[in-house]
Order: C-alpha cells, then structure tokens, then sequence
C-alpha cells in the first residue's frame, strides 16, 4: 500500500484507485451491504465469482455497498467501458449468466436495470461514467431517487468500501489534505459554523460551536469520539453509511481530530453491526498503512489515531454520558451535565462527540464550502439527512432529503403510499424518542423544530409508516416496553414511571381500563418528561402523549367501546374474523356447528348475530377474509358463502316456520315502551330486529311500497333475488315489528309526530340523494342519476334505455347500473376516472360485469355530453386523466390531461355518489357536519336532538349493507340501555354447547368458491347469477376454520 | 491482591486465555467491554461464569461490583450458559409493525418456554431446560426493510412468517438428530 507524504503520492493512488473504478474492461459491483446479503446478495457475488473464473470471463467484480434502494435488493451495478454505470435490480442467481453473456455482447439486460448514472457529483470529484442507453432512465427519473440528494450518502453503493484507493479516487481524503496544507483550524471551525451544520444524532446542535468549545479547552489530551450506537428501532442509516463507505467517517474524525486539537479518536458502535465493525476495522488498518492515521498523517506532522469500540447492546450508551461511562468501564447510566463532555468527558479530560451523519458532512463542506452546503435545506438547518423509510409503505430504504422537506413528498413521492394500496394511518418519527404524526399534517416540513412542535423529533431519522391494520395504543405500549426495558434504572420517573405507565398501557390492551387511566397516563408521561435525568427518560413519553393527542378516539374505543378497530389487541376481539366484521358475528361458532352436522342450531346462531344472513351472503364485501389466519396457509376461509349456505337452507326449506318460531321465541319480556324506526333498509331492519328481540314495540316507516331499503329497491336481482329479501324480512315480522310502507316522514307525519309517540326514534334514512356532476348536457334526454334508475328496475316500471348506455362512476352503484343496462339489451361502458384497482366497487362484480361483455374506460372523466337536435344525448366527451398526488383516502387524484375523446352513446347514467337528504335533516333541526353526514355521538349514536339516534349511511355516508346494519346493531343496543339500564342486551346471548378443541393441523382442502353461471347465459337475464356452495362445500370450508377463538392453551 | 492459579476456579487454560486479553486490551477506552466479550465469546456454552467474573476482577484489580454491574447491564452478557442454538427475534419497531411480536409468542410456544413475562416485557434471554434452544429479543438489528428479521446462530433471515420460522427450527431439529 502506497504511503502517501505529498501530492506526487496522492496522485498515483488516486490514479491506481480510479483505474480500479473505471476499468478498461466491464465492471461488475454486487450491493454488499448487510440487506443485500439478507436478500441473497452473497449467493450473487459468488455466482458471479464463479462464472468468472471457469468460464474465463474479462470482467472485473467488485462489493460495494448499498444505494439506499432496499425494496429491490439485491442491486449490482455494471459498467461497460465508457458506458453508463447502470444498476440492476432484484439480480438472482439464475441472472448471473444471462447478464455476463449480455456484457460479453457489450450490452445489458434491460428487463433488469432499474436506472443509470452517466455522470456523478461525489461532491469531492466529479466522475464521468459514460454515455448511452437512452432506454434505460437516469437515476434522477425514478420516483424513489427523484428528490433525493446524495450529500451523505454521496459514495455508497458506487465504490467499493474494502478499498481505499477507490475512496481517493473519488476525491476521498482530499479535504483533509486541504486542512493539513491549510494549517488553519479556526478557519475551519468558522466554515463548520458558518454551513449551519446541526448535529444528526437528534439534538441538532450546532456542530461548529461544539467544534469551537473542544478547540479552546485545555487540556494534555483531549479525546473525539464517533458515536455509532444506533439504537433507535427503525434506523439503519449509520449502518449504511458505515458499511458502505467508511473511509468518509475516518476523514471527518481526522480533520475533526486535527482541528480540535485532539490526538485520539474512538468509533463506538453496536456489536448488532458486525459487517460495519468489519468493514471499518478494514478501513482503519489501510488508513494506518496509506499513512493517514498514526504518525505523521500525509507527512503533515499530524498525530492521530483511531480505535474501535464495540458496544454491548445497551439503547442508553446513544446518549453521550452514558457512552463516556460505558468506555469508562462501567454500567452506561447517564450523568447529569453540567459538566458537559466539553469540559469534563472521558476520563475526565476534554471530549467532542458526534453522530455518525455529522461526521459524514464535513469532508464535503470543506471541499465545496459552507455557502454551497447552505444553499440545501432549511433556513434554521441547513444540509440534508437520511432518513429510513420502513414500515406499511411501498418503496421502502435509506432516503436521503434536504431538511424542510414536508412529509408528504416522503410518503408519496418518494415511497408510493400505503403498502398494498392501503391509505396511510400515520408516520412515527425518530425512534422512541419520537411520535406520531397523523395523515392530516403530512404537509409538515420535517425539520428539528417542525417535528418538536408536533410533539414528536426528528431523531435520528427514523420514518415507520403505519396503516389501518396498526392499533396507535398497541404503538405507545411498543414503545414505552422498549424504553422501559433500556431504562437504566438510575432516576426515579423513568425507571418507576415507565414501568408504571406499561402496565396501564397492558390494561388498554386488554380491555381492562377506564376513564380514569387515560387521566394517569397523561399526567404520568408529562411527569417522566419533565424530571428524567437524561435524553432517554426525558423523550420516552413522546410516543404516548402523541398518540393520545392525535389518535384519542383509539384509547377511548379500547376503554368505551373495548373494541381494537385494527384487529392488534387480541385480547378485545374473539377472533380476528369477528373483529372486522361490521356485526361482529361470531363466525368460528357458526362454523363449528355446521362443522357438527347441527345446522339448525348454526341458523340460529348465524341470525341472532346478523338478522339478514342470505342478503348479506350475497352482497357484503367480507373484510373477514382480509384478517382471516388461515390466509397464512393457503387462503381465508369463505365464511360469508357459509352463512348464505346455512341461511339459504333453511329460509328455502319447510323447516322455516320452526326455526323463525324459535328465534321469536326468545323475545325478552314486553317492556312497554315503543320505537318508532325510520327507513327499512339495512339499519333500520337489523335495529328493528335487535328492539323487537329484546321486547320492544317497535314500527318502521318508509316511503316505499315494501321495505329492503337499498335491498329491495337498488340491489339488482342477478346480484340479490327479491324473494330473498322478502323472506328475511318475514322473519323480522314474525318478531312482532309493525312495517308501515308508503309512508313518508317528514311529509306524511313529522319528527314532532314521532317525538310525541315514542320513546326513542331511530333515523337511518341512508344515503338516497344521487350526488350530481355538473356537466354541459346533463339537462339533455337519456341523461339519468343511477338510484332512480335501478330503483325503477326494482319496482317494475324501468327507464326507457337507449341501445348504448353509458355509465359514469366506479362504486357498487355503477357496476349495478352496468349489469342491470346489459340485461335489458344494451351495449354498457362505464366511464371511471382512476384505475381499476382504485375502484370501490366489491372486485367480483367488476370482474363479472367484464366477462358478461361490459366494456371499461379508465383514466377519463366526463367533459360534456352531447346532444342532437331534438334534444337527446349522442355521445359523450371524456378528457383522459393521469393519477396525480395522493390524497387523503391513500389513492392518486386524478388530474385532466388536455386530451378529449368522444363515445358515442345514447344514455348516460351517473352514478358519481350518493348523498344524504340535507333538507330532511335541517327541517329536523339536526346538526349537520361539513363532509354532509349527520352529527351523532359516537358511542351512543345519540343525535343532537334527544331521544333521536340516528345510524347507517346517514351518519357515515355511502357506505354498504353490513356497515349499515353494524350501526342498526350499534343502535338497538344504546336505545335499550337508554330505556332500560344496563344488563338487558347481554340476555340476548344465545349459548351453545360446541367443540372448544382447535384442529391439530389445518384442515387439507383449499378455499371453495362459489360458481357464477357462464358469462354469455347470465348476461341474458336477471336470474340469480350466483349459485351457492353446495352442502360438502360448506361443510369442508366450515373445516377449514383454525379456530382463532380458543385461546386457552392446553 | 491477585488470586493465584490454585486459587481460582478455572482452567489453567482459561486463566491463560483471560489473562492475554486483558493485557491486549490494558490502557484503551472500553477495555472492560472488549474484555468481557471476547471471554463470554471464548467459553463453548457463550456466557460469563461467576468464577470468571471474579478471576477478572481481581487479574484487573477492579472491584468485583463493578465486573458484575457492567455484566449485568448490557443485554449482551450471559450470565447463563447459553443453548445449542440461539434464535433471536427482532423487536424493532419495523418488525414490530409487521408482526414480530407473533413470531415471539409463537417460539415461546413451540420451545415450551413460559408464555409471558411478567411485567408484560418482551425483552427476554431465556433458554430450554434440555439446553438445546436460547430464545432472546434484540432491540434492532438495523434490517428494517426485511422485517420481520430473526437471527438464527447468527444467520440472519429477513421477512420470516410463522411457517418459515417453524421451518428453521425444524432444520435446527434435524440437524441435530
């Protein structure tokens, strides 16, 4: 190894390192990092190694280290002389010889390459890769790199971290030889201060100052100290830099050492980092050969030298006292500063200590100078950071962005939203230290000071995106185990105060705490804050009073409702089925007894738990197979087709009397007092069924000729046979409920009326208002809102419509229109703004309508329908759209392009959303909120009126058939307990004796389906389109069930 | 007052090999630590025996509180012997959001190892009676984008399921038989 004593020595490194860099022949550079090698990347290299060797190939292979792309792990970047470095992602084994035989072509697979660079700023040197293959997109196109700027991270994945000569010859070192010729150290102190440089580990000190306070200290030795202890769960970047570059973390030691006057410098860093610990042992020992640490650094006369320190899995060694005390030979327990390390640090003498990150910035500032690093970021912090984007997101790896820059660009820009499409719930931040921060200020700029007004920190820039399926009181309990686990035990509020707060958390999650501890654990988290010795104490409670304060409603639903809406608590749910469902049905019990051969007693237990089983059966769109187990063996078990089976059997049977007999027979006592129920849709039937069971007089009102709601009157019949309906509600009639139809409230009697006759009214009204599009030619003929439409199907007088029909929307209501348009004859498009897989609508109807012959047209929105002269609608003009931002329900908005296309057609249907009544509300004198909806308690379902509730989609907007009865269900239970006390509603449950024995092993067969009938016969009538499982089918998918709800463990 | 080699409990050859390292590691910052870890790492069973403790204590002329403090404080030190085999879980919060905190239970099961703590902490060291299995947890492994991670005698496995991990162990199983 060439020692280096002047620029003549410099020269010929650089020179041997760049030849190494840009070869004369391909060059090959397999990712090496630790998550290249969790992906396989070591399989790759030896691939590679081998083929090169037997086959005798020309090509030079190299490690480097990580780009920051960890979502398409493993990365190899090649190189073909005087071509661009292109990097290829997800590389396998199998592409090992596809892609030598590709290079020994002297071209690249380009199925493979996810970008190229053709040139490179590493800040220190410019290099020139080459030029060509205008195919595959500059690395600056790809969305996940596209804001990025590589300051920190300016060399990895690019060099090879084993070799030094590679890291010179990019101008490694080049800066400290700058220094050490300079010979000026308060110049470069001042150029550190005047860059803003903040310090990355959390704090955000200025550096320079902390530079400035060591420089001035005397003392016979002073000590500077890396602190590479990353313990924040979460982060990862100091890793990466490390084992991807660590020649840049010596140089900032080196320089920091030669300007504050120190002689030795330590790297602490954790024993869970074996490759860094490696990889920098590597460094450290060229750099002693190179002649740039020990004596006489590059011939300057500098004395310098480090050593590696390997912590011991302790969190707290991250904060610096407690690092000093660690190096010191002792327990890490922090102490209490003043005395700063400044003065007073390791063995007493003199210490400066910084974050791995800051180290990483001062080559670079001393290269281009504290102006150019003050042009990126913020006006407070200038520089970027690198964050680690980890959790419920798509792109996942390391991100490195200027400081100010809102998180929303991280979320969406850069890491494409929520994880398999899901709307992003919330980010936290900077590690235990740090918070939550809900979707609604995702414009916050992510800075030291913005992130601390929210009550979170920056940190160490740690980013875990969480979705629905993330229960925020589950979080806070992660997070204050951890720190109550890593608590060091010496102070009082954090060592008592965090145990105490666990176990309080413990009781949340098991459903087991009141109003009262919500109060506690406030006043505890405020407490530990504020009287803790140390950073970890003092920042502990940030993940607690965060979630409180912007996720309450969880922790209320936890103590008011002992409900974990995302499924996490299991203590709070029987099994993770029932917890989704809107009814909360408890679906293993219905499984198991028809498992039993007792399919009398399932249809009881199925209807008492869901009043309209065959309806739903049909039409609900089953959030129990997302959360089923069993989808971790095969597939979820199709429990709604189990309970359409169940209740098809016996509603279609003689055995019908019996068993509605029975059901009615388990009415409580008549208590005398009377609800009156507007609207017999989903809600208001399942609360009528609830009220009458538990022995109310209960009548429903509704406008209509029979009741169903949207069952009878919007639901088509190939989708849900109107005997059906008939049927269920027959049963609901046997229960005593008193149906009084074509009866309008608001019109025929009003609100007084009811108020004076009941002694609670329930309004569930749904959502009838078809949401109108203003469009140029909506006044034309053949232009008709989809729920009139369809309503008028289901009362037999249909619209007259044309032969090419038009419809516009993406929801159930379009697709019904689409279907139900096909079978009276016409030719159906439906027109949808976004994506199919944006789509609301349930994912088997879009698929039939598709197979019957319905066409689709997406990314287009109407611009104006136009007319003949007679006044008829003759096409229609869409302008094509591109998916734009994201917005707040997780999906790209879509934004017009200027491109006009014209559909020819006869009749338009809107079917864009449906509305609540507004002036049905407000002539009620309720309150309305902004989105529309009507305002109701949350827990009680209590209108602003009293004795008025209200539940369905009235309350939630255009939602479904089994949300709209969840609420009914919801209602019928805090009316009775309004009326009556508490105790009643648990009367109503039902007890059987069943198997409490979980299969050994999960059953063999695989998830069955249900049949459709052909496309081509369906699409023909409106005879139910779907026929049912067939009584083994049920029974082996009722076996197919593990049993989640037994939770003893013998 | 150093012990001598009768003295001590320990193998001469133990002794000799406690008494290189702490003259490697004399004078440098973190001796301490550096010294515990390569003895725990030395001794087959991977742990820190209490004659050992004392051997060094008295070879640093260090107080035999303090050696037991700083072994005591770091979850790295085993002051039991450990199993055959360690499976280590990852209880970062990454992992953690995407189900690691399952995987933990699921071991716990399978090992026949009691089910919870009972403070409720996950942080945990514990072997098998039959000595054949370590379960513990690591705050972070710093692999967030393969999360869920476990290390299997130091073989790190990302985006492992109930089923894969099962699968490792029964590989763990066989191997030995």
């Amino acid at each position: 190894m060439t020692r280096i004593l002047d620029i003549g020595s410099f020269s010929t490194v650089r020179e041997s390192g760049m030849a190494k860099l840009l070869p004369a022949r391909p060059r090959v550079g397999v990712g090496m990092g630790t998550c290249g090698t969790g992906n396989g990347a070591e399989g790759v290299y030896h691939a590679f190694a081998e083929a090169i060797h037997n086959e005798g190939r020309d090509v030079k292979l190299a490690s480097v280290g990580c780009f920051g792309f960890c979502a398409q792990e493993p990365l190899v970047n090649v190189r073909l002389p005087g071509r661009p470095l292109v990097i290829l992602r997800r590389v396998q084994t199998s592409d090992v010889n596809p892609i030598l035989d590709d290079i020994a072509r002297g071209t690249l697979p380009e199925d493979l390459a996810l970008c190229k660079i053709e040139e490179w700023d590493h800040l220190t040197a410019h290099v020139l890769y080459g030029t060509g293959f205008p195919k595959i997109p500059n690395w600056t196109e790809v969305p996940f790199f596209k804001p990025q700027k590589k300051i920190v991270l300016r060399n990895c994945g690019i060099i090879s971290p084993d070799d030094i000569e590679e890291y010179i010859a990019v101008g490694g070192y080049q800066s400290l030889y700058k220094v050490l010729i300079d010979a000026n150290p308060e110049m470069v102190v001042e150029q550190i201060k005047a860059a803003k440089l903040r310090g990355r580990g959390g704090a955000g000190f200025l550096t320079g100052l902390k530079w400035e306070f060591l420089r001035k200290a005397v003392a016979d030795r002073k000590y500077i100290i890396c602190n590479a202890d990353e313990g924040d769960p979460g982060a990862y970047m100091n890793r990466n830099e490390i084992e991807s570059d660590p020649h840049a973390l010596l140089e900032g030691m080196i320089i920091g050492g030669y300007v504050m006057g120190a002689t030795d410098g330590i790297i602490y860093v954790r024993a869970e980092y074996p490759l860094a610990v490696h990889r920098l042992t590597r460094a450290i020992d060229q750099a002693r050969q190179s002649g740039i640490l020990g004596e006489n650094i590059m011939g300057r006369g500098f004395r310098f030298d480090i050593q590696l320190v390997e912590g011991a899995g302790a969190f707290v060694c991250g904060e610096e006292t407690a690092l000093i005390a660690s190096l010191e030979g002792f327990a890490g327990r922090p102490r209490p500063r003043p005395p700063f390390p400044a003065q007073k640090g390791l063995y007493g003498m003199p210490t400066n200590i910084n974050n791995v990150e800051t180290w990483y910035n001062i080559a670079p500032i001393v290269a281009k100078g504290p102006a150019w690093f003050s042009e990126t970021g913020s006006t407070k912090s200038a520089g970027t950071k690198v964050f680690s984007l980890v959790g419920k997101v798509t792109k996942t790896g390391l991100v490195e962005m200027p400081l100010g820059t809102p998180l929303k660009t991280f979320i969406y820009d850069v890491g494409e939203g929520g994880a398999d499409g899901k709307p992003v719930k919330s980010v936290q931040t900077g590690g235990p230290s740090g918070g939550c921060i809900p979707q609604e200020m995702f414009e916050t700029p992510v800075d030291y000071e913005t992130l601390a007004q929210l009550g979170s920190i920056m940190g160490s820039g740690g980013m875990v995106v969480m979705d629905e399926d993330n229960c925020m009181v589950d979080v806070a309990r992660y997070f204050i185990e951890f720190t109550h686990s890593e608590s060091c035990g010496k102070c009082i509020p954090c060592r008592v105060g965090l145990d105490t707060s666990l176990r309080i958390l413990n009781s949340f999650t098991r459903g087991k705490a009141n109003e009262e501890d919500l109060e506690r654990l406030d006043e505890m988290g405020r407490m530990i804050r504020d009287t803790s010795l140390c950073g970890l104490g003092q920042t502990a409670p940030n993940p607690l009073l965060t979630t409180m304060r912007h996720f309450r409603h969880e922790f209320e639903d936890h103590i008011r409702a002992k409900r974990c809406r995302a499924g996490v608590c299991e203590e709070l749910a029987l099994s993770p089925c029932e917890n989704s469902c809107p009814l909360h049905m408890n679906i293993p019990r219905f499984l198991q007894l028809y498992k039993e051969d007792r399919i009398e007693e399932a249809f009881e237990a199925v209807v008492l738990d869901n009043p309209l089983p065959a309806s739903t059966g049909r039409v609900c769109q089953h959030p129990c197979d997302n959360r089923c187990r069993r989808r971790s063996v095969d597939s979820a078990v199709n429990m709604r087709d189990v309970h359409r089976f169940i209740a098809d059997a016996i509603y279609q049977s003689e055995r019908f009397d019996a068993l509605a007999a029975r059901i009615a027979a388990r009415k409580l006592e008549a208590t005398g007092r009377k609800v009156g129920i507007v609207g017999a849709g989903p809600t208001g039937l399942a609360a009528a069924f609830y009220l009458a069971l538990l022995g109310h007089e209960v009548t429903v009102y509704d406008p209509n000729p029979e009741p169903g709601g949207m069952l009878r009157y919007a639901i088509p019949d190939y989708r849900l046979p109107k005997d059906v309906v008939r049927r269920e509600i027959e049963l609901i009639r046997r229960l005593g409920v008193n149906f009084l139809c074509g009866v309008s409230v608001g019109t025929d009697l009003t609100l007084n009326d009811l108020d004076n006759q009941y002694n609670a009214v329930f309004l569930a009204i749904g959502t009838w208002k078809e949401a109108w599009v203003y469009l140029p030619g909506t006044e034309l003929k053949g232009v008709m809102p989809a729920l009139p439409f369809l309503e008028g199907v289901a009362k037999e007088q249909p619209a007259a419509l044309g032969r090419q029909v038009v419809v516009i929307g993406g929801g159930n209501a379009a697709i019904d229109s689409a279907r139900t348009a096909l079978r009276m004859g016409s030719e159906v498009t439906v027109i949808y703004r976004r994506e199919k897989k944006d789509m609301p609508a349930i994912r088997e109807e879009t698929d039939s309508a598709a197979e019957e012959g319905v066409k689709f047209v997406f990314l287009a929105t109407p611009h104006r329908i136009v007319g003949d002269e007679a006044g008829n609608v003759k096409a229609i003009e869409v302008v094509k759209t591109k998916l734009g931002e994201f917005d707040s329900s997780g999906r790209r908005r879509p934004v017009p392009t200027g491109e006009i296309r014209r559909i020819q057609c006869d009749t338009v249907i809107l079917a864009v959303g449906e509305a609540v009544d507004q002036d049905f509300v407000r002539a009620a004198g309720l309150r309305i909120k902004e989105n529309g909806t009507l305002e109701v308690d949350r827990y009680t379902l209590e209108t602003t009126r009293s004795k008025f509730y209200a539940g369905g989609d009235l309350i939630s907007g255009a939602s479904n058939v089994s949300n709209a009865m969840g609420y009914g269900k919801k209602a019928a239970r805090t009316i009775n307990q309004r009326l009556m006390g508490s105790g009643r509603w648990d009367r109503l449950a039902v007890q059987f004796a069943y198997s409490q024995v979980a299969p050994a092993e999960p059953s063999g067969s695989s998830r069955h389906h249900v049949e459709e009938l052909p496309a081509a016969e369906r699409a023909e009538s409106f005879a139910e389109a779907v026929v049912g499982l067939a009584p083994e089918e049920a029974w082996e998918e009722a076996a197919r069930c593990l049993r989640c709800d037994i939770k003893d463990h013998h | 007052m150093a012990l001598t080699s009768s003295q001590s409990a320990l193998a001469l050859e133990e002794q000799s090999f406690i008494d290189r390292t702490i003259t490697a590691y004399t004078g440098k910052p973190g001796a301490l630590l550096g010294i515990l870890e390569r003895v725990q790492e030395h001794h087959p069973h991977k742990y820190l025996a209490p004659e050992v403790l004392e051997y060094v204590a008295d070879q640093m002329d260090l107080p035999l509180a303090q050696i037991f403090s700083v072994a005591t404080f770091y979850a790295l030190f085993n002051l039991e012997p450990q199993g055959d085999h360690t499976v280590c879980i990852c209880r970062g919060t990454a992992c953690h959001t995407r189900g690691s905190r399952n995987l933990l239970q699921r071991l716990r099961l399978e090992l026949g190892l009691p089910e919870e703590s009972e403070d409720g902490a996950d942080k945990l060291c514990i072997t098998t009676a039959d000595g054949k299995y370590s379960l513990r947890t690591v705050a972070c492994f710093g692999q967030c984008a393969l999360a869920p991670v476990v290390e299997v005698d130091h073989a790190i496995f990302g985006h492992m399921n109930e089923q894969t991990l099962h699968r490792e162990i029964e590989h763990l199983d066989g191997r030995k038989a």
